[in-house]
């Protein structure tokens, strides 16, 4: 032991192997570093496409080995699916044998982007998507396109306190087509107040004050169509409120909320979108309902749980748009409201999952704060707000009519 | 490069590959549980033995948008569902101090755990919703409170469901969906 610590027991030769092995060590590891760094970026997005025609629609599959975030266009006769990423897919045309309601779909690089094209037979539209994990998965239901099933509802009025069913939330068909129509949803109303401050301020009143100042400067500044959920004093269900969003078309949907809070000190504003929890034992059973469903094509997705699923997840194919929407208001809610900034958040909204549209929801400001309560009944302070949240929208539908150009 | 250096520059990645095997896991972030502690104390009660269990409570203050930690014991029942109600009991006690999300009132009916789901379910009175003071963070706090001081103290506990009177609830206030399972957010346990 003695003579290897001896120093001069090591011949020169060693010590310059020695320095030699060094130096190849730090190139070599600094190679297998990179290598394990890269990978996953340098691997392409192995992706895969299945179909299966059913009893009333036909189903495509885009299933890949890990997960992806992509963003959707339909058009009439066609839907284009742009993934973020660049998929291993070799087929520049995929052709689909003996299906009644899809051609062939094709496939291009674009940029750093992979973008598939699905082409229809005749009047086939998607009527439904939904994402599953384990393996990932993004899901389209194409049914023949119908007319409306339903007459658009003239007024927000007719169609209060209606019974909460799924098939009054059926989402509209996507309109590919340059933002028209926005709904505004002013929370609360009748008898359910909402929040109560302390000089007794009701959020039911505050929300339809903005939202009646939000509805004029969208129809005076633009000439947008403007719906509202309520325009008046009046209750009208979650679920009703999302009906009337789809059944009208709407491609916005902002529900405008004043915030409350067990602690008091809590000020400031924020804007959520809808999170959806995709690890959910619901969407697990969904995915083995959908597998099974692959290897029996005969069998029918006929189970009005697994319906409601679909409807409760209607808003899975604009998360990204929402978060997009989201993040203008909340900038520009932080620019002119100079209150603190609470950023964008999500979380598991009623009103909002059964939404077919990119769809927010802005928490305005604490009326369970004091001095934010104050604030709120101030007709000054209630214009910047909806001031704030028109700009937003305006940022928000320029971004999303590039897109589609 | 003779045989010598090639097995010196062998031993050396392989060594420089287990080094970082290591930090990955000694660095890497540990989830957050904890496990309540069994006190080295025992009382007679009647005539059985009674253990305690130290756990680890969670409330809001004015000061902190996260929940603060305070240490409390209770006595283990031989039911486990009896030490749930126990905890919960001393959740909506609350802590001077500390802020309470909950309203007034409010108490538990009932409670289950689910074995094979790996869930529990509160059923609190109807107050919960009728006393409910509104708001999305006020729901959110509420929501949290229970469900990371439960799942935080409770391995066992994955996600929590609740139920208001006995009934499922579309939301508390207008704004969370009710209907579905909760699993914990322990974000709001920050401050930590």
């Amino acid at each position: 032991m003695e003579s290897l610590l001896d120093a001069g027991s090591i011949p020169a030769a060693s010590i310059a192997i020695f320095l030699r092995s060094m130096k190849n060590f730090i190139k070599t590891s600094t190679f297998f570093i990179l290598i394990l760094v890269l990978s996953p970026l340098l691997t392409a997005l192995s992706v895969g496409i299945r179909t299966s025609d059913h009893e009333g629609f036909t189903r495509i599959v885009f299933e890949a080995d890990r997960s992806f975030t992509y963003a959707v266009q339909n058009r009439p006769g066609q839907m284009q699916v742009r993934l973020s990423s660049r998929a291993d897919f070799r087929e520049p045309t995929l052709a689909v044998q003996n299906s009644p309601l899809l051609e062939r779909v094709t496939h291009e690089f674009q940029g750093n982007e992979s973008v598939f094209t699905v082409f229809f037979k005749g009047d086939a539209a998607v009527k439904k998507s939904f994402v599953l994990e384990k393996p990932f998965r993004v899901v389209f239901d194409l049914e023949k396109s119908e007319k409306p099933a339903s007459p658009p509802q003239s007024t927000p009025e007719s169609s209060e306190k209606k019974p909460d069913t799924p098939q009054e939330n059926q989402p509209a068909p996507a309109k590919p087509k340059p933002i028209e129509t926005i709904c505004i949803d002013p929370g609360h109303g009748g008898e359910d107040l909402g929040a109560i401050g302390k000089s007794k301020l009701q959020e039911k009143n505050v929300t339809l004050q903005i939202s009646q100042k939000l509805k004029k400067l969208i129809e005076s500044r633009t000439g947008l169509r403007v719906i509202m959920t309520r325009d008046k004093d009046s209750e009208v269900s979650l679920n009703t409120r999302a009906s009337i969003a789809n059944n009208q078309l709407a491609q916005m949907f902002i529900s405008i909320h004043a915030n409350s809070s067990f602690r008091k000190s809590a000020y400031g504003s924020e804007t959520y979108f809808v999170s959806l929890q995709a690890t959910d034992q619901e969407s697990l059973e969904l995915a083995q309902k959908e597998n099974q469903n692959m290897e029996d094509p005969g069998e029918t997705i006929k189970n009005d749980e697994l319906k409601m699923i679909l409807w409760n997840m209607a808003q899975t194919e604009y998360i990204r748009e929402s978060s997009k929407l989201a993040e203008y208001i909340q900038n520009e809610l932080n620019e002119l409201l100079d209150t603190r900034d609470r950023g964008v958040k999500q979380a598991p909204f009623r009103v909002l999952m059964r939404t077919a549209m990119p769809a927010i929801l802005i928490e305005t400001a604490f009326i369970s704060n004091a001095s934010e309560e104050k604030k709120l009944k101030n007709e000054e302070f209630l214009d910047k707000i909806a001031f704030a949240i028109y700009n937003g929208i305006s940022k928000f539908i320029y971004y999303y009519n590039n897109i589609l150009k | 490069m003779t045989k010598k250096s090639r097995t010196i520059l062998l031993i050396s990645v392989a060594v420089f590959f287990v080094i970082v095997l290591l930090a990955v896991l000694l660095f890497r972030k540990k989830p957050v549980s904890f496990e309540p502690e069994l006190l080295n104390k025992a009382g007679v009660s009647g005539a059985t033995l009674t253990e305690f269990i130290k756990v680890k409570l969670f409330y809001f203050s004015e000061t902190s948008i996260y929940l603060q930690p305070v240490y409390r014991e209770i006595e283990v029942p031989e039911i486990r569902e009896e030490l749930y109600k126990k905890f919960i009991a001393l959740l909506l006690a609350g802590d001077s101090g500390h802020i309470t999300p909950v309203p007034d009132g409010v108490q538990l009916r009932s409670i289950h755990y689910l074995v094979k789901k790996e869930m529990l379910v509160l059923d609190f009175n109807d107050l919960l919703s009728s006393a409910f003071p509104g708001g999305t963070t006020a729901e959110l706090e509420f929501i949290y409170f229970m469900v990371d001081n439960l799942c935080y103290n409770f391995k066992e506990i994955k996600k929590i469901k609740f139920l208001i009177g006995g009934n499922e609830s579309k939301t508390l206030a207008g704004h969370i969906d009710l209907e579905k399972p909760f699993f914990p957010n322990f974000d709001w346990l920050k401050s930590e």
